[in-house]
């Protein structure tokens, strides 16, 4: 019937078809994008055409009956999606381009395989078994980690775009459900098939339609708000305005283990405390060209911010002329690091200094040697 | 004969062993601690030895007495029997007695050892490819009021207790003074402690003991500990003002050689440029590890180079090391002098820098390290300059 470079080409000509109506409905600049497309369709029909003519240009050798054993397959046509996702990153994402080609090698592996366990034998029920045995331990593993991904891809979707109070709910129920489920497989090994199946289904659809309507509806609002504000950055040292900061990811061990020096925020006051120097100080040594941490503790009522001010000049229109470089709003108890790296040594013309935002009065003199 | 002469190899080979722990000369002998923190794991070292020493003997009495005895006369193999369970026991249960009782005092000490808050006073101690730096920040208890800076050799006073703090600017190095402490690594992006205390005025050899690359064999360090008041003189002088060399001058030709060719790695702390403004060095943007040592008071060290150079000429280096431990300290505090100089090594130095001590600084091969040396580059520099520039390096003090 088909012959397999029809099957090829035909897929390559008709997922180009898809491909370039995709393109002109979503992207505006196709110029080349179309030429690319269009090429590609032109030469997938010819190609296909030729190849039906042609059975692909071979004549059958009679004595090898491999028309009984070869089954459908379905990897030519993969392929041909490979190609086209290949073509397509070209001009548009390198990501669709790394898909396409992850996608051709699989197809190509597969089918290589299975063309080759197909002259494996005349029995085609042992070479459905040869091919089984070479490629599923290959193909549940992927299967499985691409599923998992999936499931975790959708449900972080969820949890993005819902509340926290709902995200714990959710997670909850989605919990118990997963519990329920097993305890239903466990209760009844010799449940149809069919059933299990259905739950399996049901759950994924769930899944993926929830995912999808978390991505569309987007993360957020205080999420969106943060990562307007910069506070992943570190990016603003000015007048306040950050709300939300990840508090935890501040109290490791290792960074405890690791700090210079803690700077106090007490009573409106600034000190400095080095392991070691019973005293508190009002000067703080910072090795040159080392990252080093400080910790910075609030002890004052309210929420503050900690400033280094790290040389150039300190300009109160223009901030670029200053390098700073700060915490984030520190709440009454709580405490941050922050990270100095210092290349120059300090001198009369180059100072540094640690202090409070909006009260720069209170510092802490930081030497280099 | 085959058997005389390998016993002969043998024996001279384990003689030659123990012949090794006679050697007087051993700065680096964890057998003789010289402060507190080493006596400390001494303490606990002889007596582990001590047993262990007995433990090895009687199991090698054992075996010889029972190879000889036992050994193949032609005689039949003996009935084989599985075991006895109450010598086994007994056999187990022994070892782990003397295991927990060395693990209880083993504990002990590293507790003892891991204290800091009897701390008087601390160094920041920063390793990198391949020497140490020491910077001591502001204690004014000390008199420190501005932070010293220093590359090589550790200053301390003795009976007091020191507290490094180790870190690292590119890979693990690790400190170790054998005679006053074990060893610490220095890992990037950490701060570990290690506790120092000296009994005596005197200098302390050691070396980093973890492999860091080509030189890790040169990156060697000396503490020196000086008794208090030897202490703050130090102390003072290496916070004492630049004295720029009088006009017309050797030493002020060598400033200027060192202003053209130096200041983008060294500081030299009050230094300026003809028009006045503070010359800021900037190793990093030089060197990988953004870091080379601060020369303001170079020839108040004895050392140069990770300490793998001596800036004392042989007979003025013995003098320091010899002189009794009261003199030790004045003797320190006389720096290098004119007379004293190892000009030798200090010129090959200057010279050729890489060609003296191995250093990643070829130009041609430093893709990897974004254009950065590490280590000091050869400069081209005619004996002219450098002539100067030891002139000008003499009056660092
Ligand atoms: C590219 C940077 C660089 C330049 C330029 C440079 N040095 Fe160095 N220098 C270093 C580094 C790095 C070391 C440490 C090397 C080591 O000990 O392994 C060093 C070490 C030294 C030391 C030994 C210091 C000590 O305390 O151990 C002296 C002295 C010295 N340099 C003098 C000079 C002089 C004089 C010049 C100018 C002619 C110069 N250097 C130029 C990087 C540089
Ligand atoms: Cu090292």
């Amino acid at each position: 019937m088909f012959s397999t470079g029809f099957k090829y080409f035909f897929g390559v000509t008709v997922l180009s078809v898809v491909a370039l109506i995709i393109s002109l409905a979503f992207f505006d600049k196709l110029a080349l994008a179309g030429v690319a497309i269009s090429f590609l369709i032109g030469v997938g029909a010819l190609l296909a055409g030729i190849a039906a003519a042609t059975s692909d240009g071979t004549t059958r050798d009679a004595n090898l009956d491999t028309t009984e054993t070869t089954t459908q397959s379905m990897w030519p046509l993969v392929t041909g999606i490979g190609v086209v996702f290949v073509v397509l990153g070209l001009v548009t994402s390198s990501i669709v381009t790394f898909g396409g080609v992850v996608v051709l090698l699989a197809a190509l592996s597969e089918w290589m395989v299975q063309a080759w366990s197909e002259r494996a034998s005349t029995d085609s029920s042992f070479n459905f078994s040869v091919r089984k045995r070479l490629l599923n331990p290959i193909e549940f593993p992927v299967l499985a980690a691409v599923g998992l991904g999936v499931v975790i891809f959708m449900f972080s979707r969820i949890m993005l775009s819902v509340d926290k109070a709902t995200g714990a709910v959710l997670f909850i129920v989605a919990g118990a459900l997963v519990l329920v489920a097993g305890a239903l497989f466990a209760a009844r090994p010799n449940m149809k098939r069919s059933v299990g199946a259905s739950i399996c289904v049901l759950g994924a659809l769930g899944i993926g339609a929830g995912g999808i309507a978390g991505a569309v509806s987007g993360e957020r609002k205080d999420l969106v708000e943060a990562a307007a504000e910069g506070h992943f950055t570190h990016a603003e040292c000015g007048p306040e305005k950050s709300k939300y900061f990840d508090k935890g990811s501040e109290e490791t061990l290792s960074l405890r283990s690791s700090a210079l020096a803690t700077v106090t925020y007490r009573d409106g006051e600034l000190f400095v405390n080095i392991q070691g120097l019973k005293a508190e100080q009002k000067t703080l040594t910072v090795p040159r060209s080392n990252p080093s941490n400080i910790i910075f503790r609030n002890e004052t009522e309210g929420k503050f911010r900690l400033v280094a001010h790290l040389g150039g000049k300190k300009d109160a229109t223009d901030k670029s002329h200053s390098d700073e470089t700060c915490t984030q709003l520190v709440e009454f108890g709580a405490e941050q690091s922050l990270t100095l790296n210092i290349p120059k040594s300090s001198g009369p013309d180059n100072t540094y200094y640690l202090f409070i935002a909006g009260a720069e009065e209170k510092q802490i003199a930081v030497v280099v040697p | 004969m085959l058997n005389k002469r390998r016993f002969a190899i043998v024996s001279s080979i384990g003689i030659s062993a123990l012949l090794t722990g006679c050697a007087t000369n051993a700065p680096q002998d964890t057998w003789q601690p010289k402060g507190p923190n080493s006596k400390l794991i001494d303490d606990l070292q002889q007596p582990v030895f001590a047993v262990a020493g007995v433990i090895g003997l009687i199991v090698a009495v054992a075996v010889t007495y029972t190879i000889i005895k036992y050994r193949d006369r032609g005689q039949p193999i003996p009935e084989q029997i599985h075991g006895k369970p109450a010598l086994e026991i007994t056999l187990t249960i022994i070892p782990a007695l003397i295991l927990a009782v060395v693990a209880v005092f083993t504990f002990g000490a590293i507790f003892k050892l891991a204290k800091t808050d009897d701390t008087e006073m601390i160094i920041n101690v920063t390793g990198q490819q391949w020497w140490w730096e020491y910077d001591y920040p502001v204690q004014n208890e000390y008199g420190i009021t501005q932070p010293i800076i220093t590359s090589g050799q550790l200053v301390m006073p003795v009976g007091t207790k020191v507290l490094l703090r180790e870190t690292s600017r590119d890979v693990i190095h690790s400190y170790w003074i054998p005679a006053l402490n074990g060893k610490r690594d220095a890992v990037p992006g950490r701060v570990h402690t290690l506790r120092l205390e000296a009994d005596e005025p005197g200098i302390y050899a050691g070396q980093c003991t973890e492999f860091c690359g080509l030189s890790h064999a040169n990156m060697r360090m000396e503490a020196v500990a000086l008794s208090k008041e030897d202490f703050a003189k130090w102390v003072a002088n290496q916070q004492a003002p630049y004295v720029s060399p009088a006009a017309g001058t050797l030493a002020k030709q060598g400033e200027e050689v060192f202003l053209n060719q130096c200041v983008r790695c060294h500081q030299v702390n009050g230094l300026t440029r003809a028009d006045g403004t503070p010359a800021i060095a900037a190793p990093d943007e030089n060197v990988w590890s953004g870091a080379a040592p601060n020369l303001s008071y170079f020839m108040t060290r004895n050392t140069f180079a990770g300490a793998m150079f001596d800036l004392l000429s042989k007979q003025c280096r013995d003098e320091v090391w010899n002189a009794p431990s009261d003199k030790i300290g004045a003797k320190y505090l006389e720096g290098v002098t004119e007379d004293c100089l190892n000009q030798k090594d200090l010129r090959a130095w200057l010279r050729n820098a890489p060609e003296v001590k191995p250093m990643y600084a070829n130009p041609e091969n430093l893709a990897v390290s974004n254009g950065k040396y590490r280590g000091m580059p050869y400069l081209a520099l005619s004996e002219d300059d450098i002539s100067k520039l030891v002139a000008y390096l003499i009056t660092l003090k």
